[in-house]
């Protein structure tokens, strides 16, 4: 079965081969670029000497020239590859048998189908799964200045960090193979696959945008002018801590009363949004071996 | 069965049944094949072949009645099963992105009794190069390509669906001429089904016909030709007095020409003496298969050939 997958699958294990190439090269050059502008702007002895404060000028600046231009493509490239690459392995495995009649050789050899399949599945998705990592993690040496100084509560870190790229990847091949079973077609396997993984990408931004479930309250004593000029948009966030997202400041007397995201619900809220796309590609998967075992026509 | 005590039968149905919705694909088949024989299945589009095929090789789970295989009942998802029988779909679908090579390696890896040397030797004496795409390959190549698969798979029954329909009349005649060879050598049992009757005539031995889901015969064809008779009578002849059960009658100015179903002995006795201002005379294969086809509602509950199989 190894083999059978193997060769079965090349073609598209090539493919995402070479675009794995080709955004680890991109990362690689960005991450250089990044860190010299970082040592440039002397941005890590700033934080080294006051932990944000008064590095706001820096910090804007550098901020704006990363996500202002080299690192948008990337950016792109990234929030569209787990779907587009979870729906072109996906569809096919049981859309591409079916739709071309080759089930009929696949499943009668001397190895039953849900073997079969689930021997497939174990393979591929260990592949998928070993892809994901490993994009995800040269993403995240390549953003560590970035992640530093910015917030990974949300996209584009948000998507690609942690646990969500590789578990988004597995959401959109799931989606794909049981699309795959249900249209007997490839093509439409894969638009439907890709389409039913935008839903979960849209609940994921969801949860990390307006519902916001790992939101907190904190209350900031202020003076003077600070006072007046805190905002959600300061640089370093009035809660005092780089990654924290704020979503309001509200001045009540010589206090601030702000809420906010912390930058250590990155974890948290990953293990929730990676739960979700595991769930559904996993249950979808589940479903598609549960169906053709029982399928009897 | 009385008959060919200690063989078990190759393939056996009874009273085998599918539903698809509320419209029964396949009902009430029963049957016996004996192993090393090659059986054509016969039957209008629509009839049931591939629902019988597909059953039979556990890609269908049957609604109701069961199949076995050399003794032991065919079921769905099952390895042992599936070691026993080699299935060639209509149109032998194929990976056409892979080598003839790939292919061959996907069926070793697929089935523990794959033999490697048989599916070399057969591309080999057919000229096929084991480097070339399956794609690139003609018609009656890649059918050559799939049967190989099928026999290299090594089970004791083969299951051609319309294994030629494709394929012009030169490569017909090998891919036919190969199955029968195949079978001679290892006692494989075939079963073919196929549109061509001239065809099967050549190479069956053993003959089902179905029709709108029902089994119509099944038995050897010998017996099966010797069971009927094409008899020639005056018109005003009623059907009450000829030997034998009236399968067609085909009315003209004077004379009526009927193809009955009797016991071997009767058919030749009628042809031996036919009764004064009668002639009679041996049915042909296709004669029989073909009025059978155009009447599906003459359903033989009792197969016609297995009386005739008992006494031989």
């Amino acid at each position: 079965m190894i083999w059978v997958t193997w060769r079965q699958h090349r073609p598209q294990a090539l493919t995402a081969l070479a675009a794995f190439a080709f955004v680890a090269v991109y990362a690689l050059v960005l991450g250089l670029w990044m860190r010299s502008t970082f040592d440039a702007d002397a941005i890590g002895t700033c934080l080294a000497r006051s932990g944000g404060a008064g590095c706001g000028g820096t910090i804007s600046s550098f901020m704006h020239a990363v996500q202002g231009g080299a690192a948008v493509p990337l950016n792109l490239v990234l929030l569209v590859v787990p779907g587009v690459l979870g729906a072109t392995v996906g569809a096919p495995l049981l859309g591409q048998e079916l739709e071309r009649g080759t089930w009929q050789l696949a499943w009668t050899q001397t190895v039953p189908r849900t073997r079969w399949l689930v021997a497939k599945l174990g393979l591929v998705i260990a592949a998928l799964a070993v892809f994901g990592v490993a994009l995800t993690a040269v993403v995240a040496w390549s953003w560590s200045p970035l992640d530093q100084v910015s917030i990974r509560t949300q996209p584009p870190q948000f998507v690609v960090e942690g646990l969500a790229l590789t578990c988004s990847l597995l959401c959109a091949f799931g989606l794909a193979l049981l699309a795959g079973l249900l249209l007997r077609n490839t093509i439409g396997a894969m638009v439907a696959g890709y389409f039913a993984w935008e839903l979960c990408l849209g609940i994921t931004l969801l949860l990390t945008g307006p519902l916001q479930v790992f939101s907190a309250t904190k209350t900031v004593p202020c003076a003077g002018a600070a006072c007046a000029a805190a905002s959600t948009n300061s640089v370093p966030p009035v809660t005092g801590n780089l990654g924290d997202l704020v979503n309001s400041v509200s001045k009540v007397g010589d206090h601030l009363v702000v809420s906010y995201v912390p930058a250590s619900a990155f974890w948290p809220l990953q293990f929730v949004v990676g739960g979700i796309f595991l769930g559904v590609g996993l249950a979808a998967a589940g479903a598609a071996v549960w169906l053709l075992n029982r399928r009897t026509s | 069965m009385t008959h060919d005590v200690g063989r078990v039968p190759a393939l056996r149905a009874d009273r085998l049944g599918k539903r698809y919705g509320h419209a029964w694909g396949l009902r009430d088949c029963t049957f016996e094949v004996p192993p090393g024989s090659i059986v054509g299945l016969v039957g209008p589009n629509g009839a049931g072949k591939t629902t019988l095929l597909a059953l039979t090789v556990g890609l269908l789970a049957p609604t109701e009645g069961q199949v076995a295989l050399f003794g032991e009942p065919s079921r769905a998802q099952d390895a042992a099963t599936l070691a026993r029988v080699s299935y060639l779909a209509q149109d032998h679908p194929l990976y056409r992105g892979f080598t003839v090579a790939d292919m061959f390696r996907f069926g070793r890896s697929l089935n523990p009794s794959w033999d490697a040397g048989l599916a070399a030797a057969r591309m080999g004496a057919l000229d096929i190069p084991l480097r070339r795409k399956v794609k690139s390959l003609s018609g009656g190549q890649q059918a050559q390509v799939a049967l190989t698969m099928a026999l290299a798979k090594r089970a004791p029954l083969l299951l051609l669906d319309e294994p030629v329909a494709s394929l012009d009349p030169l490569a017909r005649l090998d891919f036919m001429r190969d199955v029968v060879a195949a079978s001679a050598e290892s006692g494989l049992t075939v079963l073919v089904a196929s549109h061509v009757i001239a065809e099967l005539e050549r190479l069956c031995d053993w003959l089902l016909v179905l029709n709108r889901g029902r089994l119509q015969l099944a038995g050897a064809v010998d017996d099966l030709v010797a069971g009927h008779a094409v008899l020639t009578v005056p018109r005003d002849a009623t059907n009450g007095s000829l030997p034998g059960r009236v399968i067609e009658r085909t009315d003209s100015d004077r004379h009526s020409t009927v193809l009955v179903s009797a016991p071997p002995g009767a058919v030749a006795a009628a042809i031996a003496a036919p009764p004064p201002g009668w002639a009679a005379e041996p049915a042909g294969f296709e004669q029989v298969v073909l009025a059978y086809l155009r009447r599906p509602q003459v359903a033989t509950t009792t197969p016609a050939g297995a009386k005739g199989t008992a006494v031989a």
